[in-house]
């Protein structure tokens, strides 16, 4: 019974998973759990093993090596029971049918479906049912995925970077609607390449890049990690001592100019101002994603 | 199932280029080339085998054409992810498979039902309403093995070599099964090929009701055969299909 239990909370497992493509390695090794109930986001650059990890989760792809498992059995199981639905990047509609017929026919295919309305209501697709598919907006056909995904009530959720093509306001009621979703217990696993979505939405952040996980954890240790600043500044001639300020974790000086790696940017700028010393043309920089993980694969090597 | 087959027929009958190619080409051509045709009969008795033989040829086409690059139109919703988005939701892929085929076939019903009507009104002989609804029946049934190769196709090949390879393919068959020229008036060799094809007997199928000819057990029987071919065939293309892509 206790067993049973515990084995139920796991809404996803992965054990060594490797995926290759020829000589590539998609996805090399990965071990994953993800809880009943949790909202996780997969959060890597473009080729990370992303969108391979997760059409091995559906049951799209084999793995070469490894395990997986969708509440207990097998990603078909959990797809033929109608536990998983999913928005894909690359799965798309076909022409000569509208919105609602599209929504009709995934509220016949599974068990326990969501009524039709709530599904319009929820992706937004309320106003344009009567609307053929292929007369869809690119943000539009992404939200007519999102209902499909959703017409079946499932209990896991997954999303290959659903809001891509869709605008600031398609975005905002997209995470609204998606909130909602997650308060009724479901599970739900999203790829993106936004940290602020990841961090935003997400309980848990899981960072892939070469297809191995390089960090896991909440979106505001994950931030720490890869959203730290760049506060840079002239020397104005007083050389590179004294440089180490408050959340300084990296120096690096370019001719007469400083280059301060920060988590902390807010205290590191006021550290510089308060010291005294003379500077010139202060900047605060961002770090790029990219350049983030690969400071994280770095460190992993 | 039933919702997937609704859903499919639905978006078939929605679609302008398969009416034109199914009912409205065969049509224009059966009322464009008969009054030639039947001019040069020797008595009425033969105008009006001519024209029986001709509507009946004509109706083949349609559903032969029909069926066929319907069946093909599946390479464009591979392409499109739709067929993707089928195999992430509980419905079986071999129903999709089998519910594609139903539709496909499907076709050709309005497609011999137009031909009668307008066959009907020129003068063919049915003797009988019900010989009419069977010759619909018999042209349906007969129109699988097409559907079939039709899917065959459309699951190996991207929406841009299925298109050529689909007016090769649906040519041939139509060639063979006596719709262009007379199986008779093909030179002997060609002649014994061609009594194996499928498109011949099916032809020949609704050729043999028209002249209150008994339906041929070995027509039945090649037809079937080629049924079985093309649907492992399309088993097979389907299975290679899912696992590429």
């Amino acid at each position: 019974m206790t067993q049973a239990a515990v084995r139920l909370t796991d809404a996803v497992r992965l054990t060594g998973v490797t995926k290759t493509f020829g000589s590539v390695r998609a996805v090399d090794g990965l071990d994953l759990s993800i809880a009943s109930g949790e909202t996780v986001a997969l959060l890597g650059p473009n080729g990370a093993g992303k969108s391979t990890t997760i059409n091995m989760m559906l049951g799209l792809l084999a793995p070469a090596a490894g395990r997986i498992e969708v509440f207990g059995g097998s990603p078909q199981r959990a797809v033929s029971d109608g536990r998983i639905g999913a928005m894909l990047q690359d799965a798309g509609f076909v022409p000569n049918a509208t919105v609602r017929e599209m929504v009709d026919l995934a509220r016949a295919v599974y068990a326990r479906p969501l009524p039709a309305e709530e599904i319009l209501r929820v992706a937004g697709l309320t106003d344009i049912a009567g609307r053929r598919l292929d007369k869809l907006s690119g943000g539009q056909s992404q939200r007519a995925r999102f209902a499909f995904a959703l017409a079946g009530n499932p209990n896991l959720l997954v999303l290959d970077e659903p809001t891509s093509a869709m605008d600031v306001a398609s975005r905002q009621a997209f995470w609204a609607a998606m909130r909602a979703y997650a308060a009724g217990g479901k599970t739900i696993l999203f790829a993106t390449h936004y940290l602020e979505e990841a961090d935003d939405f997400a309980d848990r952040v899981i960072v892939v890049a070469g297809g191995r996980i390089v960090a896991d954890g909440t979106g505001a240790q994950i931030k720490k990690v890869v959203g730290g600043r760049t506060v840079s500044f002239g020397l104005a001639g007083t050389g590179g001592a004294d440089l180490w300020l408050p959340g300084v974790s990296a120096v690096d000086i370019r001719g007469d100019r400083a280059f301060l790696r920060s988590d902390d940017s807010d205290a590191t700028v006021r550290a510089l101002i308060t010291s005294g010393r003379p500077f010139a043309d202060l900047e605060i920089a961002g770090a790029g994603l990219e350049e983030a993980f690969l400071a994280l694969t770095g460190k992993e090597a | 199932m039933l919702a997937y087959l609704k859903f499919e027929l639905r978006r078939m009958y929605r679609e302008p280029r398969l009416l034109v190619l199914t009912i409205a080409m065969p049509v224009i051509l059966f009322l464009a080339l008969s009054p030639s045709i039947t001019e040069q009969a020797k008595n009425p008795q033969d105008a009006k085998d001519t024209l029986a033989y001709l509507m009946v040829a004509w109706a083949a086409y349609g559903a032969l054409i029909g069926t066929f690059s319907s069946g093909v139109g599946v390479s464009v919703e591979r392409a499109a992810g739709w067929l993707r988005q089928l195999r992430i939701t509980p419905l079986p892929p071999p129903i999709v498979v089998v519910c594609k085929a139903i539709a496909c076939s499907l076709v050709a019903v309005p497609a011999v039902a137009m031909l009668s009507v307008i066959g009907i009104a020129k003068g063919v002989e049915f003797g009988g309403a019900n010989l009419a609804l069977l010759l619909v029946l018999v042209m349906w049934l007969g129109s699988i093995p097409f559907a079939l190769v039709g899917l065959a196709v459309g699951f190996v090949l991207p929406p841009t070599l299925a298109q050529p390879a689909s007016f090769l393919v649906s040519f041939s068959l139509a060639f063979a099964g006596g719709i262009f020229i007379p199986v008779n008036a093909m030179p002997a060799t060609m002649q014994s090929v061609v009594r194996w094809t499928p498109s011949y007997r099916f032809n020949q199928n609704g050729v043999d009701i028209l002249q209150h000819h008994a339906q041929s057990a070995a027509s039945w029987a090649i037809i079937a055969g080629w049924a079985l071919v093309f649907a492992a065939l399309a088993a097979l293309a389907y299975r290679r299909s899912a696992a590429t892509k």
